[in-house]
């Protein structure tokens, strides 16, 4: 049983394990939890001695407006993952089911 | 790991364009060769795709106090080689350059070397040196999956090194100090990754073995051995 399940255990643990280092990480207080995107800009205007703001892009781009639009866009992302992600396990399980049962 | 638009001298933007744009071409090559000889590998590409779109989407805290994500490439690099892995990984970037302002159109060429080609690279060459040796396959998985993912983000501090030496010791001390901002905090997101991944692959293992065989990802003994340690002690027969 645990042999069968040994990958699963071992995920399981794995991912308390990350969220666990996250809570002690995070009850520090100090982290600001930024991406690490912008602490490499910010570490680039260090090093240029050039303020993060004076990066202008060389290509025009689309911004966001806000966090929340910025984070619905992720979630249409990961969300279109999921959708494939689904369709074809579920193919594969439905093929899987047809073919055992002939 | 993507760097910002704007945040490249355009040098550097052509440099890393140019490095990417024969593995895209390739990529293209052997896509179309594919659909034409066997469409039967869609849904698998499906599945490797989906993943470097959800795991990329996905900012996680990690030890360092900063965010940031895992790429997600390990898989499709196994199943389909780093050529066709750079487009899959190149349209997410795409995205996330068009809509999000991660990373810009500029600087797509460096974040493309760094997500869709060497940390793919890195994976595959764990891969080839894994593949035949006695090591269960999911460890194989595991460990092409995290050096992809870490790799990545080391190639990304390279990349920025380059760009900008640090006045006092150069390329070195600059490449230090990017690192300690990517890859450091990688390397909890890369192992949880890794683990996910891994996990993935016993799933397709137990339900589609024959692509995985007929895509030689791995030895039909190799495969047939993973699923008698699935089901060796199941009861009454278990699934099959």
């Amino acid at each position: 049983m645990i042999r069968k399940y040994l990958l699963e255990l071992i995920t399981v643990i794995v991912i308390l394990g990350f969220i666990l280092i996250f809570l002690s990480v995070s009850s520090g207080g100090t982290h600001a939890f930024s991406g690490s995107d912008d602490v490499g800009s910010e570490k680039i205007a260090e090093l240029t001695g050039h303020p993060v703001d004076s990066f202008t892009p060389l290509i025009p781009q689309y911004v966001p407006p806000s966090g929340e639009i910025e984070s619905s866009l992720f979630a249409l992302q990961a969300s279109f993952g999921g959708l494939v992600l689904g369709l074809v396990f579920g193919y594969w399980l439905g093929q899987r089911k047809t073919s055992s049962a002939i | 790991m993507h760097i910002m638009e704007g945040f490249l001298p355009w040098q550097w933007c052509i440099v890393w364009w140019l490095i990417a744009l024969p593995f895209l071409i390739m990529g293209l090559l052997e896509l179309r060769a594919m659909m034409r000889k066997d469409r039967e590998y869609l849904p698998l590409l499906g599945v490797c795709g989906a993943f470097i779109f959800i795991l990329s989407a996905l900012k996680l805290p990690s030890v360092t106090g900063s965010c940031s994500h895992p790429t997600g490439t390990g898989l499709s690099t196994m199943c389909f080689g780093v050529f066709i892995t750079s487009i899959v990984g190149a349209i997410v970037l795409l995205f996330q350059a068009l809509l999000l302002a991660h990373g810009g159109l500029s600087t797509l060429g460096a974040n493309m070397v760094s997500m869709a080609i060497g940390g793919p690279l890195a994976g595959y060459a764990v891969y080839r040196l894994l593949k035949d040796t006695k090591i269960n396959i999911y460890v194989t998985v595991f460990l092409v999956t995290a050096v992809a993912d870490l790799v990545t983000y080391v190639i990304t501090s390279f990349e920025l090194a380059l760009a900008y030496p640090a006045q006092a010791g150069g390329i070195p001390a600059s490449f230090e100090a990017f690192f300690a901002i990517f890859a450091i905090t990688q390397v909890p997101l890369a192992i949880v990754e890794g683990c996910v991944l891994a996990l993935v692959f016993k799933y397709i293992v137990t339900l589609k073995p024959e692509i995985l065989i007929k895509l030689d990802v791995f030895s039909e003994d190799q495969i047939a051995r993973a699923r008698n340690l699935d089901e060796d002690v199941s009861p009454a027969g278990g699934r099959s």
